[in-house]
């Protein structure tokens, strides 16, 4: 994996997922849209969703998003959003990953030992086909461009904010 | 006369989707059966027809949580076969690369799996808000395991550095020492998981296990050795099926491995350590000691005790061969056949216990069978005789109770089953 970034204040966007397990790739491919987008305005970077590997990205950090297939009862393609400070995480968001702490317990794990990031937004895409070796399907392709562009946009606006203030201390971990 | 069923429909997030079933009928235990009902994975058939060069990492996939052990198992049976002798240096990488594995594996079992249990958390989330000192420092644990992976195997999950014969790049001697201090710390933190495990307050209890591991003439059983168990078993790995067999049971789709008697057995930490106390190094026998572990651990709820310690064996093990290592003249040797070999048989210590591999070559080197031993399908067996003794001795418990009871054993002996905390959905039956 790519070393995170040493500065908290670069704003940070993760792609969850497994390209060799048909919609959950989707996370990886949508930072591969954004990745030279985001050159010199965040970190990019793609990640297979341990749970603790991204406690190690994230804690500390101002600004992160995650992008991550989901299962959440909606149609293949739905985009749904969730931040930080903003309510519990609805359990069906953590529920992908076949790892050992799935992204929704890092959330928990993260606010239960303090090493968060200052802002954390999920997008989740709902995924219908995870088999193994199939490709995405096209609803969820039809998802990436959109998707890509709305999270640009947001990194952009909000990451600037990040920078403004100065960085909050580490815990020690 | 009364009947009390004890159904678990789904255990969540295991590795293998199971459920538990118990039967009472007047305080008697009838029934209890461990159903593993994930549809069957095919690797053994997978592998049929590619090359042997193929199956290290192949057989990775089998599992996520401990990727070396199947690809440790994988090169030894088909170097056994093929009559390679890796370089001693390579041998030490790859003991280097399990001490990985097993820091990994033992510090998520530890913090994230088993001490909830003993804290009463029912997860190790609402431990952390508790007890955040502990979960930072079996994270830091676990970082320090992923750090030895990736480092040889070239990403910590699924590693893709290793070959039949060595490994596709070995480091520098640069390279390993700049971990030094990450496993001088994981040292540090592994004697104080030690002492944190050992004010766990047990249950008493006492199973009669036959524990079955590798033994080695002088190190404690990573990759090498023969297969002994606490009966006087003591066999080669290429005589693994003939003591010991896979049995189809109608409630699960993972076999059940049995001795030639049909009689169940325990591999893992408890059995590695039981038969090999001996071979720990001066700072894992040390503590073990400083919190007077018996030298056999009979009692399942103290295999957390037993993890700590091989923990602490592995960090110290990890800083003997990066402070020894030389690195080899050559990454890997390699065969020119000829391939046609009937039998290639290794078994080696996967953090869970013994892995046993048996591979079958053409003239062309392509795999004609495959066997795969995991210790998950050998503890199964063993895993239902504990649970049974536990629904006997607690049949005062409610149901609640006893659910709790079942799953506390079931986690005593496997991460692979129940690698989440407190897992289970409950629906109970009572006639």
């Amino acid at each position: 994996m790519t070393e995170p970034s040493a500065d908290p204040t670069v704003p940070l966007v993760l792609g969850i997922g497994n390209e060799h397990r048909g919609d959950d790739a989707v996370g990886l491919l949508i930072v591969r849209h954004l990745r030279s987008r985001l050159a010199g305005v965040a970190t990019v970077a793609e990640v297979v969703g341990e749970g603790t590997e991204l406690l190690d990205w994230w804690d500390g950090r101002r600004f992160v998003v995650a992008v991550d297939a989901v299962r959440a009862g909606l149609a293949p393609g739905a985009v749904v959003r969730w931040e930080s400070g903003r309510g519990a995480l609805p359990t069906s968001l953590g529920t992908v990953s076949s790892h050992g702490v799935s992204l929704g317990q890092a959330i928990a794990l993260g606010d239960a030992l303090d090493r968060r990031p200052e802002i954390l937004v999920l997008y989740g895409i709902e995924g219908s086909n995870f088999a193994v070796g199939d490709p995405p399907s096209e609803a969820v392709l039809a998802a990436l461009e959109p998707t890509s562009r709305r999270i640009e946009a947001e990194v952009r606006g909000r990451g600037a904010l990040g920078r403004e203030s100065a960085p909050r201390s580490r815990p020690d971990a | 006369m009364t009947d009390r069923t004890i159904a678990v429909d789904y255990l969540a997030r295991v590795e293998g989707e199971g459920a538990l079933h118990v039967r009472i009928h007047d305080r008697t235990v009838e029934e209890v059966e461990l159903r593993i009902f994930e549809p069957p994975r095919f690797f053994e058939a997978f592998l049929r027809g590619r090359s042997y060069l193929e199956a290290p990492d192949i057989t990775a996939r089998i599992c996520g949580i401990c990727p070396v052990a199947y690809q440790m198992s994988a090169c030894h049976a088909l170097e056994h076969g093929l009559g390679l002798t890796p370089a001693p240096a390579v041998r030490a990488l790859r003991r280097l690369l399990y001490c990985g594995e097993w820091i990994e594996s033992h510090a998520l079992h530890v913090y994230l799996l088993h001490a909830p249990d003993f804290l009463g958390y029912p997860d190790a989330i609402r431990m952390a808000k508790d007890h955040p000192e502990a979960v930072h420092r079996g994270l830091k644990l676990k970082k320090a395991g992923n750090a030895l992976m990736a480092r040889l195997g070239g990403r910590e999950i699924h590693p893709v550095n290793v070959r039949v014969g060595g490994f596709y790049r070995c480091p520098s001697r640069e390279e390993l020492d700049e971990l030094r201090p990450t496993l001088e710390e994981a040292l540090a933190l592994a004697e104080e998981t030690v002492r944190f495990a050992a004010s766990f307050s047990f249950p008493s209890v006492e199973e009669p296990y036959e524990f079955v591991a590798l033994r080695h003439p002088e190190e404690y059983p990573m990759n090498e050795g023969e297969i002994v168990s606490s009966r006087g078993l003591r066999i080669p790995a290429t005589r693994f099926e003939e003591e010991f067999h896979e049995l189809q049971v109608p409630h699960s789709h993972a076999l059940h491995s049995v001795r030639r008697d049909g009689g169940s057995y325990l591999v893992g930490p408890m059995a590695r350590y039981a038969l090999n106390r001996d071979r720990l190094g001066p700072r894992a026998d040390a503590i073990a000691r400083e919190v007077g572990l018996e030298p056999v651990v009979t009692n399942p709820f103290r295999s957390v005790l037993v993890r700590a310690v091989e923990m602490v064996y592995a960090c110290e093990e990890a800083l003997r061969i990066v402070g020894s290592y030389r690195p080899p003249d050559r990454p890997f040797v390699s065969s020119s056949g000829p391939f046609d070999v009937p039998g290639c048989m290794a078994a080696t210590e996967a953090p869970r216990g013994l892995l046993y591999h048996r591979y079958a070559l053409d003239r062309s080197g392509e795999i004609t069978e495959a066997k795969i031993v995991a210790p998950t399908s050998q503890n199964q067996k063993r895993i239902e005789d504990d649970l049974r003794d536990v629904v006997t001795r607690s049949l005062d418990l409610d149901d609640a109770g006893l659910t709790d009871a079942c799953e506390r054993a079931i986690r005593n002996h496997d991460p692979c089953i129940s690698c989440a905390t407190h897992f289970l959905t409950l629906d109970l039956q009572r006639n």
